[in-house]
């Protein structure tokens, strides 16, 4: 019979070797995957509850995605006013904006009149009598255009500038700089978001692994007085919170998709009705790959908490 | 093999409970290695207390206990699981865990110590067919009577092969010929060089056995009754 007292010098971390290690490992595997298919019903409550959590931020963050998207698009859609030299009349103009309509980084010239123009300010300042007051129109013949996509606009004023007949040049871009503004303040809300709900996932697989020891507690106690050291036993802990981390990001995930399918049918129609072929993008592979295993490790962080708490007290001071 | 000449000592041990209840007083005695030795007493004498203190399942208040000559009492918590290693222990109230079957309780002692799973095959359905219960390997504690629980603790108790075994009334829920039959059977697990310390009421197979024994009253020692003085019945 083999004999072992005092072959070896006290707390040994891995006795036996690194396969020993290995099947111990494999051992706490198993069982916690074990302990989860045995309560069926109350895993995929905790892992419902995390999908939810954790598709609310990851959502979030795709609309945002999108937005950006769209707003991309939209830069095209922004104009250039090009106002003309006064002398300038109508025949000077149409010739000019034919002229320029050739440019590459130009898609199109739209002439506005002085008429036109003064027009659109007294409806817009709702000054009815304003042109019967003033005399002589004093605005100039107006060019907008429209430039390419993907054309920078500063170089394109800047030539604008210094064509000839050309007074002014004026790129309203605020518009798309509040635009730009909202979606950085809704990003870092995003971010935000994220940091809360990650705690909140942590607490919520802790306290689902605090039951789960509490459930199996008397298992604990006889796992320590057959000599297994405290690594062995928080384990299968650090497994469970791990898969319940893992199978909350997929099933997160899972939400995600579901809910820009369902919505890709109304978010075409919308855009079909602005002649855009934009369609929702899913999740790229590096924010899945965050969500979920971010999810299993934050899982384990809160298995951890749990358990350390829990191994205190069942030894004797 | 460290030279320590006794496998376990206790140097005036004393230990009272949280709630001021003094389980024992000043508790002296040695265990030499390769001994078998009974410990008896009136209910609450301390039996289970003593035997506690020696796996470190309770820390004693005074005094030192020694195993292997180290001194439990200043062993670390990271250092319990090591010396639980080497005790194997037959609990009064069997600890087995009921929702895991016969064999997986066995197994457990193996199952931390990392050993292959052929091997544990093999060692667990030794050491069931030692107590009798190889055909109830598959099914759960709470299906066995009470003599068969405790059979499966003491298989769980032997299969790691410790130098030193515990056994807190073993046969306590066992009928007499059953009860020969087991403590015969720690007999030959001390023939081959285990020491052994067992707990028992039963003063009538104690004495036909003719080991050593040591008597507890009232949380003292009140005899310590060599093997040879030891009356045949
Ligand atoms: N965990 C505990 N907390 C407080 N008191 C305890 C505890 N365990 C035992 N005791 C007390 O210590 C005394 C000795 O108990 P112990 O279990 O050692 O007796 P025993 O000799 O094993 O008795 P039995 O033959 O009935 O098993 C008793 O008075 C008991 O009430
Ligand atoms: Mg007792």
């Amino acid at each position: 019979m083999s004999r072992r007292a005092g072959s070896q010098s006290g707390g040994v971390p891995w006795p036996g070797g690194v396969r020993a290690w290995a099947r111990r490992h494999a051992y706490s595997l198993l069982s916690s995957l074990g302990a989860l298919v045995r309560h069926p019903l109350a895993t995929l409550m905790t892992v419902v509850v995390l999908a939810i959590t954790l598709s609310l931020p990851t959502g979030l963050y795709m609309t945002l995605d999108n937005a950006e998207r769209i707003s991309d698009g939209w830069e095209r859609l922004d104009t250039v006013s090009v106002f003309l030299d006064a002398e300038i009349e109508e025949r000077g103009a149409v010739q000019l904006a034919s002229l320029l309509s050739t440019w590459p980084g130009i898609v199109a010239v739209d002439p506005i009149s002085p008429q036109a123009g003064m027009a659109e300010l007294t409806g817009r300042l709702q000054l009815d009598d304003l042109a019967g007051r003033i005399e002589a129109n004093p605005l100039p013949w107006v060019l907008e255009v429209t430039p390419a996509g993907g054309q920078d606009v500063e170089t394109l004023s800047g030539r604008l500038r210094g064509a000839e007949g050309v007074d002014q040049v004026v790129v309203d871009l605020q518009w798309l700089e509040r635009l730009s503004a909202i979606l950085a303040l809704l990003e870092r809300l995003a971010v935000l978001l994220g940091v809360l709900f990650a705690v909140a996932v942590a607490f919520v697989i802790g306290n689902t692994i605090r039951m789960d020891i509490h459930n199996r507690r008397e298992e604990i106690r006889v796992l320590a007085l057959v000599g297994a050291t405290d690594g062995f036993v928080r384990r299968p802990f650090l497994y469970s919170g791990f898969w319940y981390g893992l199978g909350g990001g997929l099933a997160a995930w899972l939400v995600v998709e579901l809910s820009l399918f369902v919505l890709s049918g109304p978010v075409g129609r919308l855009s079909g009705t602005y002649a855009s072929d934009f369609t929702l993008a899913s999740p790229p592979w590096l924010v899945v790959a965050t969500l979920v295993l971010g999810s299993g490790i934050l899982g384990v962080l809160g298995a951890w908490l749990a358990v350390g708490r829990h191994l205190r007290a069942i030894h004797p001071s | 093999m460290s030279g320590a000449e006794h496998m376990v000592r206790f140097e005036q041990v004393a230990k009272r409970y949280p709630g001021g209840i003094q389980a024992l007083g000043e508790v002296s005695f040695g265990l030499a290695r390769g001994e078998m030795v009974f410990l008896t007493g009136h209910s609450g004498a301390g039996k289970s207390t003593l035997l506690k203190l020696i796996a470190l399942l309770e820390r004693p208040s005074r005094g030192r206990v020694l195993f292997d000559g180290r001194n439990v009492g200043r062993i670390s918590r990271r250092q319990i699981p090591w010396l639980r290693r080497q005790i194997g222990i037959v609990f009064q109230d069997h600890s087995l865990l009921s929702d895991r079957r016969v064999f997986d309780n066995v197994a457990l002692p193996l199952v931390i110590a990392g050993v292959a799973y052929p091997e544990i095959r093999k060692r667990v359905r030794a050491a069931l067919d030692k107590v009798g219960l190889l055909e109830k390997e598959r099914m759960y504690p709470p299906m066995l009577s009470g003599g068969q629980q405790q059979r499966v603790g003491i298989a769980r108790a032997i299969v790691a092969k410790p130098p030193l075994l515990l056994a807190d009334e073993p046969t306590g829920n066992l009928d007499p010929e059953l009860s020969a039959e087991l403590m015969q059977f720690f007999v030959s697990l001390n023939e081959l060089g285990t020491t052994v310390l067992i707990a028992s009421h039963d003063l009538d197979l104690i004495r036909r056995l003719q080991r050593r024994v040591l008597v507890l009253k009232d949380g003292a020692l009140a005899d310590d009754v060599p093997a040879r003085q030891v009356a045949a019945p």
